[in-house]
């Protein structure tokens, strides 16, 4: 059986203070801004370990705790959200 | 749940610069940051300040971008230095050009008969059955036609013929707003040529995208004369993905009232052009219909329409090197 593909990738952080900024740069330039310390989107598995291997160099491995789920695609879950997002992040027109 | 696309369109008024080796887009409410390594393509459509730094971060990473006038007509593209280049190819695409054009025009002209009759067949099993005849020419003569022809001007006519004929139809698939007596353009002048148009456009600059990411130069053209000042190249290469793109797209958007006359289109240029919410509509309806994927007949994997487009550049490079049949993408076969 091969590995499946994972094309999609949901990253939550919670990281000290200092290191939010840094953290906030380096996720900003592969995936969308989802949530305050979340951020989501498509992503190729090569870009998924250049994303990774960045994030492990900023934070401190001590203090900081950053998650990363992979999934297929963004209609390989079911999702649902109560509350006002304002401006979405992850639409096509702006 | 956001609908995944490397594309982005700018409707609001900003400014659009670079932070931290990524886009941001700065408007009245807020910033709005794009990922760099998930965009492909800008489509601007509104006053945007752009700054030569941004520029110089989107040629090194290859972002295509569009840039639209007030009235929706295509101003151009920001092309970044070709990363691709290939003297090779291009001397064999130029050869090409001038040994076997109708090798390559030919197949094209039979590619938008396929699709045509595949994009119609639909209603023509639903009962509309005025539509025999035009779908019995497409599927028996067109073949037989293009392969007869000596020169471009003649295939030109076929191409010509084939969408005289398909306009014709609209009456009978289309409500009556929407009816069309003949194709307009420059500028457009009723609903429906506004949105043959538009889609046109965004299927044309979609190509160009496509290209970019080959090698193959874009000024080199077989179905199309290769003119001055335009990639005549993607002309050639979004034909046969009009019928399955735009049209389908259009017929969607009319007939589930998705778009309107009264509600989405400029009553003041007498229902010529589509207003901001027309135009988002459809450009979503568009987009999502690009990102659709199906199994590839070839590939054996799933594949997107936007990938078929830039894989039929590959086939057309496979063809001018290889000499391999140059068979463009085909809705029946899913190849």
């Amino acid at each position: 059986m091969n590995k499946p593909n994972y094309n999609y990738a949901i990253v939550f952080y919670d990281v000290g203070e200092k290191r939010v900024a840094k953290i906030f740069k380096i996720c900003k330039q592969y995936l969308k801004h989802y949530q305050k310390s979340v951020f989501r989107g498509h992503i190729t598995p090569g870009n998924y370990l250049e994303l990774k291997g960045k994030l492990k160099k900023a934070i401190d491995p001590d203090h900081d705790f950053v998650t990363f789920i992979q999934t297929i695609s963004e209609s390989s879950f079911h999702e649902e959200s109560i509350g006002n997002t304002g401006v979405n992040p992850e639409s096509i027109i702006i | 749940m956001g609908k995944s696309s490397d594309t982005r369109y700018i409707f609001s008024t900003g400014d659009l610069y670079q932070k931290d080796f990524s886009i941001v887009f700065r408007k009245e409410d807020g910033n709005f940051y794009l990922p760099i390594k998930d965009t492909r393509e800008l489509y601007c459509f509104n006053e945007i300040t752009l700054s030569t730094k941004l520029l110089q971060l989107l040629a090194k990473v290859g972002i295509v971008v569009h840039f639209f006038g007030y009235y929706e007509n295509y101003i151009g593209t920001f092309y970044p230095k070709e990363q691709l280049l290939s003297g090779r190819l291009t001397v064999a695409q130029a050869l090409a050009y001038e040994q076997n054009r109708l090798k390559i025009a030919g197949p094209i002209v039979k590619g938008i008969a396929k699709n045509i009759h595949f994009v119609l067949y639909h209603y023509y099993r639903h009962g509309k059955s005025e539509l025999k005849d035009y779908l019995d020419w497409l599927r028996k003569d067109v073949s037989r036609l293009a392969d007869a022809v000596g020169d471009i001007k003649q295939l030109l006519r076929i191409e010509g013929e084939i969408w005289a004929r398909f306009y014709q139809t609209f009456r009978l698939i289309l409500p009556e707003s929407f009816a069309m007596n003949k194709r307009v353009k420059r500028p457009p002048d009723n609903p429906i040529n506004a949105l043959i148009s538009f889609g046109n456009t965004l299927l044309y600059t979609k190509t160009i995208t496509e290209i970019y990411h080959t090698h193959l130069n874009q000024t080199i053209s077989f179905l199309h004369e290769p003119a001055e000042r335009r990639f005549s190249l993607s002309l050639d290469l979004s034909e046969v993905f009009k019928p399955v793109l735009v049209y389908k797209t259009i017929f969607d958007c009319v007939n589930n009232r998705k778009i309107t006359v009264e509600k989405h289109f400029d009553k003041k240029l007498n229902y010529a052009l589509l207003n901001e919410i027309g135009r988002k509509t459809f450009i979503e309806a568009f987009e999502e219909r690009l990102n659709q994927t199906f199994e590839h007949q070839t590939l054996k994997r799933r594949c997107s329409y936007k990938q078929a487009i830039r894989l039929d550049g590959y086939k057309l490079i496979k063809h001018i090197l290889e000499g391999k049949n140059f068979v463009p993408f085909c809705m029946e076969d899913k190849k």
